[in-house]
């Protein structure tokens, strides 16, 4: 039960520093956003993008955590806090190198 | 059946309750160390996160290391040795401030003089084709197009005070390469009619200044545009276009101190003067030629003979001058440099392979030079 808070506190942050840099990207105009439905929130304006991400994945770890007993809930959180941290140090490396 | 759940009757008496275990003491160590399954809880996210963090940046150096615009950048006694081997060539070089640019393939680079730090500027996702950038202290701009047709192109600029790539125009037809100066851009392109013309365009607020509505391949230097008319079999222009932007002034002048059959190289602009330079294959002269655009006072930079011959067009920044030759023995250049407030010509360094282009920029001398496969740029400082 402690492994999931943790990893769905981290996935939280990841998912905040993930839009940090996203955002960052775009505004040196490097970038572009390749999901399709973020890159409408961000054509919508910051605060919509900010609104959206941050509640979608607000939503999904309070669901997670709903479903804490069933084991899966752990995988999944695993799986997600995992490929966050790998998209989060792929564009801190970007940016750092830029 | 089963049973009743509960009955007072048949169910067996519970056992006398055993007195509760008395926990030891607290100490104040034990108070300060986590719960071994927290610990343990701990340890099994922070693997998640190193994991996902090595997946992460072994990915970017693995793209980093497959990219084929990253040369081989190596710092000389004084200045830069960039070399591209077996990849595809490096081309139109061009310096602005503390930044050398230049394309590589589709790729447009740039390196900070200072750091040596690369830094890929273009093209964006949705593009594949990219002409040669120019460079101005503070820009740099560069055309590109979804397409490898000429058509259909947008001009793009980074600002290196905000770090910051942005769109600034689109364009018909690319028809001629982008001129930058201060806070100005020009080139020629199809304009709304189809017909050609040329246009200055202010960078920061991206607003059009129409030069004229004719072809040229125009160079611009602070208010002053200009570009060759009518040009011959050789390349060489019976005259040059001049337009003052500041003054809403046009005018034409005609080339000084030009050779016999003068085959034409490039030119270059800066301040007031003008720089081009010709060759007569007839006589193997080569002749660098400064042209004072308000008097038309020509004066003759340099005389290319006795075996040797002017291989680039030169560039000017000030009063520096630069030009290549090709050394009368095989394989052999030299980059040329001449002040024109006075004094002799000099070398700036001799070249192990031919050289393709020059490109000047405050005491900075760059030139890109090929020899076999290999395409290399190389800086050097200028003496004062």
């Amino acid at each position: 039960m402690r492994v999931l808070l943790w990893l769905l506190v981290e996935l939280w942050v990841l998912n905040a520093a993930d839009l940090l840099l996203t955002r960052y990207s775009l505004s040196l105009g490097f970038a572009t956003e390749s999901n399709g439905v973020m890159d409408y929130f961000f054509k919508s304006g910051t605060v919509q993008a900010v609104a959206f991400k941050l509640g979608i994945v607000t939503v999904g770890t309070l669901l997670l955590w709903r479903v804490r007993r069933y084991r899966t809930a752990l995988f999944a959180a695993a799986l997600l806090t995992g490929v966050f941290a790998a998209v989060v140090a792929y564009q801190a490396l970007w940016v750092l190198s830029f | 059946m089963p049973g009743p759940l509960t009955g007072a009757g048949n169910t067996p008496a519970a056992p006398p309750a055993a007195p509760p275990p008395v926990a030891p003491p607290l100490s104040s160590g034990a108070e300060a160390k986590p719960h071994p399954s927290e610990a343990r809880a701990l340890l099994l996210t922070a693997l998640v996160l190193l994991a996902g963090v090595a997946l992460g940046a072994a990915g970017f150096f693995v793209e980093r290391g497959m990219s084929t615009w990253r040369p081989e950048v190596t710092r000389t006694a004084n200045g830069w040795r960039v070399v591209q081997a077996h990849r595809p060539p490096l081309g139109g070089l061009a310096l602005g401030g503390d930044d050398l640019v230049w394309g590589c393939g589709p790729s447009i680079v740039l390196m900070d003089l200072t750091s040596g730090r690369l830094k890929l500027l273009g093209p964006g996702p949705a593009s594949r084709t990219t002409w040669d950038p120019a460079a101005s202290q503070r820009y740099v701009v560069w055309f590109e197009a979804a397409g490898t047709s000429a058509g259909e192109a947008s001009a793009w600029v980074y600002d290196s005070a905000t770090r910051r790539r942005r769109q600034l125009a689109t364009l018909g037809d690319v028809l001629s390469l982008p001129s930058a100066s201060g806070s100005r851009a020009a080139w020629c392109t199809t304009t709304r009619g189809g017909g050609p013309g040329i246009v200055a365009v202010d960078i920061p607020s991206g607003e059009k200044i129409s030069v004229a509505p004719e072809y040229g391949v125009p160079v611009i230097d602070g208010d002053l545009v200009t570009w060759p008319t009518r040009t011959g079999p050789t390349g060489m222009p019976a005259a040059w276009a001049l337009v003052d932007l500041a003054q809403d002034r046009r005018w034409a002048m005609v080339p000084a101190a030009t050779l016999g059959n003068a085959h034409f190289l490039g030119y270059d602009l800066s301040g007031r003067t003008l720089v081009w330079g010709e060759t007569d294959p007839a006589s193997g002269r080569g002749r660098v030629v400064a042209q004072n655009v308000d008097d038309g006072a020509g004066s003759v930079v340099a005389e290319v003979t006795g075996g040797a011959s002017l291989t680039s067009a030169p560039s000017i920044d000030g009063d520096l001058v630069v030009w290549a030759e090709a050394l009368a023995a095989a394989n052999g250049s030299r980059v040329m440099g001449r002040r024109l407030g006075g004094g002799p010509s000099f070398i700036v360094r001799d070249v192990d392979g031919r050289v393709l282009s020059t490109a000047a920029g405050g005491d900075t001398v760059a030139w890109l030079a090929q020899h076999g496969q290999t395409t290399f740029i190389e800086t050097a400082k200028a003496p004062r």
